[in-house]
C-alpha cells in the first residue's frame, strides 16, 4: 500500500483577525479556514492516488477542527488525524515541525509527504523543510505536476527564473504551489460516508512528547509584538519639482534619526 | 457543513431589506421566510447550534429561484444563492430534502433529465455548429427547437445536434448544490461537445449557458469551441443579413429578460433584435434587463408547481401594467413557465417562432 500524508493547517480568515493589546493574533475570535496552498497538496494526493495508495490528512489545532477534517474526507481523504493539546499552543514553526514530526514517525510507513508551499497567516514556509529536517528526509519546495512511480516522484519545481524538472527517491517532503491544484469538490455519498468515518485524535502524551519540547517552551522564536500598518499615511503634500522633494525626504530622514 | 465561505455570505447581511422588496418568490408568498436575508438568519443560527437543520428549513431553502435578483441588488455585496446551494447539499446529504426533489433526482439519475422520460431526439449531422438544446426545451419546448433549428436552416447554417445529448449539471446544481455528481455530469457534457471537434456551440438554454461559461472553467472543463446563446446567434444571423425578415407590424409587444442570461451576461438586446424582427413593437416592462423579475424555472415548477405559476402570474402582472398584450421569451424554461398563468386576452410568444413567421 502507497501512503501519502498531506499535512494541513486551519488558518484564520484574514479578513476577519483582530490582535490584542500587545498586538498579537487572537486565533480564538476570528474563523477557522483551511490553507489554500494545504488544500492543492490535499488535490495533488488525491490525483496520485490509486486503488494500492490511500491519502491522509493530518493537523495540528484546537478540537473544534473535528467536523472540518470531516469535510475533507469527505472531499477524498481516506483517513484524518487530529493533533490537539493546550500545551501545544503558541508553537513556532520549529515546535510544530517537530510535533507533526513525532506524528509521523509514530504513524510510521509514509512513502511521500505533503504540504502546502506556506500558509496564509505565518506565511513563512518553513514547515515542510523542518519537518524533512526533524524526519532525516529529502525536501523539495515549490512544486507542481507531481507523479509517482517506482518509488520516485517527478515534479516541477517552480524557481524564479524556470522550471526545474526533478525526480526523487522516495519517501521525501515536497510542498506544493497553492494554485497548482483545485481542491475537488465532495460527492453527496463522500458527504455521507464521511459523516460515519472517525477523526484520529491524538495528544502529546499519545506521541511522547515532553511538556518542554511543545508549545512556546518548545519554540525557538517567539512573537513579541505585531504592529499594525498604517495604510493611507502621508506626510505632507505631493511635490512635483525633484529637488525640493528630494530635500523633503532628507529632512524627513534627518527628523527621524 | 455549511462551508466558511457560504457563512461569510449568510452573516454579512446588514438588513437593508432591498432583497426583501426583489426576490420573487417573497412577493408572490408573503413569506419572511422566504427572503435571502431570511434563510441566511437560518443556516447563520444553525451554525452555532441553536436550531437544528430540519425538514422545514430545507424546505424553505428550496422555496428559491437561485435567479440573483438578491445578488443583483445586495448592498453589501453578497450573494446568498452560495449559501442557498449548500443548504440544499446538507439537506440532500441528511435525507431532509423535500420528497417532490429527492423524486427529480432520481429522475435525473435514471433518465438524465428531471422529467425520468427518454428525452425526443431532435438529432442532426451538420458540420459549422454545435447546437445544444438542453433537457428543459429538448422534452417539453418541441415547438421552439424545431422553429430554433429551421432558422438556422433557412440562415444556410449547417447545425449539429448531438443523439443522445448529455445534461449540462445545471439541474442538478439547482437541485443539491455544486458536488462531484454536478461536476460529473460537467465532465461528460464538455467530452462530448469536445469530440464533435466543432468550434461553436450555439446554447438555446441560459442555465445551461451559465454553468457551462462560469463553473466549467473552476472544475477544469474546458469546452474547446465558443459557447454562444441562441440568442446572441440568432441576432447575429439578423446582423448578417442571412436571415431576411418581411415588414409587418405584429403589435405591441414586451420582451421577458430572462433573469440568468440579463444578471450573469447583460444580455438583453439580442432578444429585442430578434423581437423587432420578428414584427414587434417593442415596450419594456419597469423590471427589466438585470433588474428584471424571474417567472420561475423549470426544476422549481416541477417541484413546487403552485408557487412557481404564482410567480409566471407575477410577471404577468409586470406585463398589464404597460400597454402591451404580448410578452416574448427566447427561453424554454421561462416559456414553460409563463405558460402556465397567461391571463385571457395575453399572448405567450416564443421569439423564434414567431421571426419564423416573418422571414422573407
Amino acid at each position: 500500500m502507497f501512503r501519502i500524508l498531506v499535512c494541513v493547517k486551519a488558518i484564520p480568515n484574514t479578513t476577519e483577525v483582530s490582535f490584542d493589546a500587545d498586538g498579537k493574533l487572537q486565533r480564538s475570535s476570528a474563523e477557522l479556514q483551511w490553507n489554500v496552498a494545504d488544500l492543492a497538496a490535499l488535490e495533488a494526493a488525491l490525483t496520485l492516488r490509486t486503488p494500492e495508495s490511500t491519502v491522509t490528512v493530518l493537523t495540528m489545532g484546537p478540537q473544534k477542527l473535528e467536523m472540518p477534517l470531516k469535510e475533507l474526507l469527505a472531499r477524498g481523504a481516506d483517513e484524518a488525524i487530529l493533533i490537539t493539546d493546550k500545551s501545544l499552543a503558541g508553537s513556532d514553526t520549529y515546535a510544530t515541525a517537530r510535533v507533526l514530526a513525532a506524528a509521523v514517525e509514530k504513524l510510521g510507513g509514509f512513502d511521500l509527504i505533503l504540504c502546502g508551499k506556506q500558509s496564509l497567516d505565518g506565511d513563512t514556509g518553513q514547515i515542510p523543510g523542518m519537518l524533512a529536517a526533524a524526519l532525516n528526509m529529502t525536501c523539495i519546495t515549490n512544486t507542481e505536476n507531481l507523479a509517482v512511480s517506482n518509488q520516485q516522484c517527478a515534479l516541477d519545481r517552480i524557481l524564479e527564473k524556470g522550471i526545474q524538472k526533478l525526480t526523487l527517491d522516495l519517501p521525501c517532503v515536497v510542498s506544493v504551489q497553492p494554485y497548482a491544484y483545485t481542491l475537488r469538490l465532495p460527492g453527496i455519498m463522500a458527504m455521507r460516508k464521511a459523516r460515519e468515518k472517525t477523526v484520529l485524535m491524538l495528544n502529546t502524551q499519545d506521541l511522547d512528547l515532553s511538556p518542554e519540547t511543545c508549545g512556546q517552551s518548545g519554540s525557538l522564536t517567539k512573537v513579541v509584538k505585531i504592529h499594525p500598518m498604517r495604510h493611507g499615511h502621508r506626510n505632507g503634500p505631493k511635490e512635483a519639482d525633484l529637488a525640493v522633494g528630494t530635500a523633503r525626504i532628507l529632512t524627513l530622514l534627518k527628523e527621524v534619526k | 457543513m455549511i462551508s466558511q465561505n457560504a457563512l461569510h455570505h449568510a452573516e454579512k447581511c446588514r438588513f437593508c431589506f432591498m432583497c426583501r422588496h426583489l426576490c420573487p418568490v417573497q412577493l408572490q408568498t408573503g413569506r419572511e421566510i422566504n427572503t435571502p436575508r431570511a434563510k441566511g438568519l437560518v443556516l447563520s443560527m444553525v451554525s452555532k447550534g441553536a436550531e437544528a437543520y430540519d425538514q422545514a428549513m430545507a424546505q424553505t431553502m428550496y422555496e428559491c429561484l437561485l435567479c440573483d435578483a438578491c445578488v443583483n441588488d445586495c448592498a453589501t455585496g453578497y450573494q446568498p444563492p452560495i449559501y442557498i446551494r449548500e443548504a440544499r447539499t446538507e439537506a440532500v446529504v441528511n435525507d431532509i430534502a423535500p420528497a417532490e426533489v429527492m423524486a427529480l433526482i432520481e429522475n435525473i439519475e435514471a433518465t438524465g433529465n428531471i422529467y425520468g422520460m427518454e428525452k425526443p431526439s431532435f438529432a442532426q449531422n451538420g458540420e459549422e455548429i454545435l447546437v445544444y438544446l438542453g433537457e428543459v426545451a429538448s422534452c417539453k419546448e418541441e415547438g421552439m427547437v424545431k422553429s430554433f433549428l429551421q432558422l438556422l436552416q433557412k440562415a444556410g447554417v449547417s447545425a449539429k445536434v448531438l443523439e443522445n445529448e448529455p445534461a449540462s449539471g445545471a439541474m442538478l446544481g439547482d437541485l443539491m448544490g455544486y458536488v462531484d455528481e454536478v461536476v460529473q455530469q460537467a465532465k461528460a457534457c464538455t467530452a462530448a461537445i469536445n469530440q464533435t471537434g466543432l468550434k461553436t456551440v450555439v446554447v438555446l438554454d441560459s442555465y445551461d449557458v451559465q454553468i457551462m461559461k462560469q463553473k466549467y472553467p473552476e472544475w477544469g472543463c474546458e469546452i474547446q469551441a465558443d459557447v454562444i446563446t441562441a440568442t446572441a446567434y440568432i441576432a447575429q444571423l439578423l446582423e448578417s443579413g442571412k436571415l431576411q425578415v418581411a415588414n409587418v407590424n405584429r403589435g405591441l409587444a414586451a420582451c421577458h429578460d430572462d433573469d440568468r442570461l440579463a444578471r450573469t451576461f447583460y444580455e438583453f438586446a439580442p432578444i429585442r433584435a430578434i423581437a423587432k424582427a420578428a414584427g414587434f413593437e417593442v415596450t419594456e416592462m419597469f423590471n427589466k434587463e438585470r433588474l428584471a423579475k424571474s417567472c420561475g424555472s423549470a426544476v422549481a415548477l416541477a417541484y413546487m408547481p403552485k408557487i412557481v405559476t404564482q410567480i409566471a402570474a407575477g410577471r404577468w402582472e409586470d406585463l398589464m401594467r404597460t400597454e402591451a398584450k404580448i410578452m416574448v421569451t427566447a427561453n424554454p424554461q421561462a416559456y414553460l413557465c409563463l405558460s402556465q398563468a397567461i391571463p385571457e386576452g395575453y399572448q405567450l410568444v416564443d421569439a423564434y417562432t414567431a421571426l419564423l413567421s416573418n422571414l422573407k
